[in-house]
């Protein structure tokens, strides 16, 4: 074993001579993986109300409701507060009625704002 | 002359929670004691009230850096509980995770290392090269820090040929980077010579202090539950158990960059030889009355949870031993004779997590010294004694803006 004192001196020189590798955010966007789960998304039409992913949901964060007494149609109520983007009612519902965004911004002022309807 | 000094819970010096009281003569640490419970959040008992699907979320989030070893513990005990075998090419996938996380933890932790020995310019290094295999994490799982991989039966999502070829390209990178470090390691005098004879532990007192993970092998115990008790299909894979002699920080060091340098040869390995067919299969919802004790490998040491089912869909207890908890008393005794000026380092080379470790809080009347068990309606009886107590009407007590 060799002592070279200063062995870290030359990656440390490199260095100053590279570009930055954040991004200009706000303004520019790195695109987001495949399989990213951003937030819920509903579709009404597909619901059989079978409350499987009410079941499943770790953070309690669905409510299914019928809306009609005669029809089974239902709305969801996505407390998106509490969601912790798991996906997995994604995985639970057997009519493929989810489905994830790739959206990340959904920071907003305030959180009942966050209660999003799918009708 | 003694002093007697307390350091933590809320300390400069050390990035998590602990309490240490120790006893000094000089600079030189003759005794030392540790409290816990200062990050007590109730998982294990929130875990009695949550189905078991539920569950894998709630474990995942008992860390940070290992979320993935509890969730493949956890789910490695349901599946054995369910009588579950699990798809095979799902198998190979959750391995390639688990050695992923591996890196990255290594990596965060040869950071932290540098940072606490002084040496910054080597934590901003291995910081960066650490991002390169959280990309990697991201572009396979979807996120970076809680994969939400496993899932009863094998995994949730598959892994196509372009992700295969982006791993096996970037994986070159890391693996010249790493080398680079173990030169770093052996030839730069200052950082070797800080972390060389800090904390000391020998094998014999390893051993009856029941280390776990790079701190037991770095005291030249060949010690590993992927080669000792193989879960996954790590009996298929070839690979090697690192150790190293010294026994002190920088042994342990030495212990985490072969351990580096072996995961990528399992990376390789799994990605060359990732068997067809389909990653996961169905799992019942229920499970059958039984007991389970699920070990893994985690990248701080040997990860256990306990899981009691009663034939419903949640469990009735789950009990979990993380590896930073297994290492406290071992540490305890690498303090002692040591230097106070050690200590972050000391604490550090066992790769701590606070929150993985606190399972239990204890209270002590800090006046008297006693210690009593308090049941959940007693606590909640004194929570409301004292509220009563308040007066809200007191000029004093309003908010000053």
């Amino acid at each position: 074993m060799s002592i070279k004192p200063g062995i870290f001196l030359p990656e440390l020189l490199r260095h100053l001579f590279k570009k930055p590798v954040t991004v200009k955010y706000p303004f520019e966007k790195d695109p987001v993986p495949k399989d990213f789960r951003g937030n819920v998304v509903f579709d009404p039409p597909k619901c059989i109300g079978c409350m499987i992913c009410v079941n499943d949901c770790p953070a309690e964060a669905i409510d299914i409701i019928r809306v009609s007494e005669t029809e089974k149609k239902f709305k969801m109520i996505l407390h998106n507060d509490r969601c912790i983007h798991c996906a997995q009612c994604v995985d639970s519902c057997p009519t493929k009625t989810y489905h994830m965004d790739g959206e990340f911004e959904t920071a907003v002022l305030n959180r009942h704002q966050l209660k999003i309807e799918y009708k | 002359m003694e002093f007697k000094v307390a350091l933590g819970p809320q300390h400069p010096a050390l990035h998590e929670p602990i309490s240490l009281r120790m006893t000094l003569e000089g600079e030189i640490i003759r005794d030392a004691d540790l409290k816990l419970g200062y990050n007590h959040r109730g998982i294990e008992k929130l875990a009695e009230s949550r189905t078991f699907i539920q569950n894998l979320y709630l474990t995942e989030r008992i860390c940070g850096i290992c979320s993935f070893s509890h969730q493949t513990c956890y789910t490695q005990g349901v599946e054995k509980l369910m009588e579950l075998v699990p798809a095979r090419r799902g198998l190979y996938i959750r391995t390639l995770i688990c050695e992923l996380e591996r890196v990255h933890s290594h990596l965060l932790w040869l950071g932290v290392a540098g940072q606490e020995a002084g040496f910054e310019s080597f934590f901003m290094y291995t910081w960066r090269d650490r991002e390169v295999v959280m990309d990697i994490l991201d572009w396979i799982t979807g996120n970076r820090v809680h994969y939400s991989m496993n899932t009863f039966g094998g995994v949730r999502r598959d892994i196509d040929e372009l992700q295969k070829k982006k791993i096996l390209d970037t994986l070159g990178l890391l693996k010249t980077r790493t080398e680079y470090y173990l030169n770093i390691g052996a030839s730069e005098p200052t950082f070797a010579n800080r972390l060389a004879g800090v904390g000391k532990l020998s094998k014999e007192k390893a051993i009856a202090l029941c280390a776990v993970g790079p701190t037991l092998r770095a005291s030249g115990v060949p010690m590993d539950v992927r080669k000792d008790d193989p879960y996954a299909v790590y009996d298929e894979i070839p690979f090697e158990v690192a150790t190293a002699d010294s026994c002190d920080v920088l042994g342990r060091a030495v212990v985490r960059v072969k351990e580096l340098l072996e995961s990528y040869k399992i990376i390789e390995f799994l990605l060359k030889n990732l068997p067809e067919g389909p990653f996961k299969v169905k799992a019942p919802r229920k499970v059958k009355e039984n007991e389970v004790y699920s070990r893994y490998e985690a990248p701080r040491g040997e990860n256990v949870h306990y899981i009691k089912s009663n034939g419903s869909d949640k469990p009735e207890r789950l009990k979990v031993r993380a590896p930073t908890l297994a290492n406290y008393a071992a540490t305890i005794a690498m303090l002692k004779n040591g230097f106070i000026a050690d200590i972050p380092l000391i604490f550090a080379a066992i790769d701590p997590c606070i929150c993985c470790a606190e399972r239990l809080v204890q209270l002590d009347n800090p006046r008297s010294g006693e210690s009593k068990v308090l049941s959940f309606s007693q606590l909640r009886a004194m929570a409301n004694d004292r509220y009563k107590k308040i007066n809200f009407k007191k000029k004093d007590s309003a908010w000053p803006f």
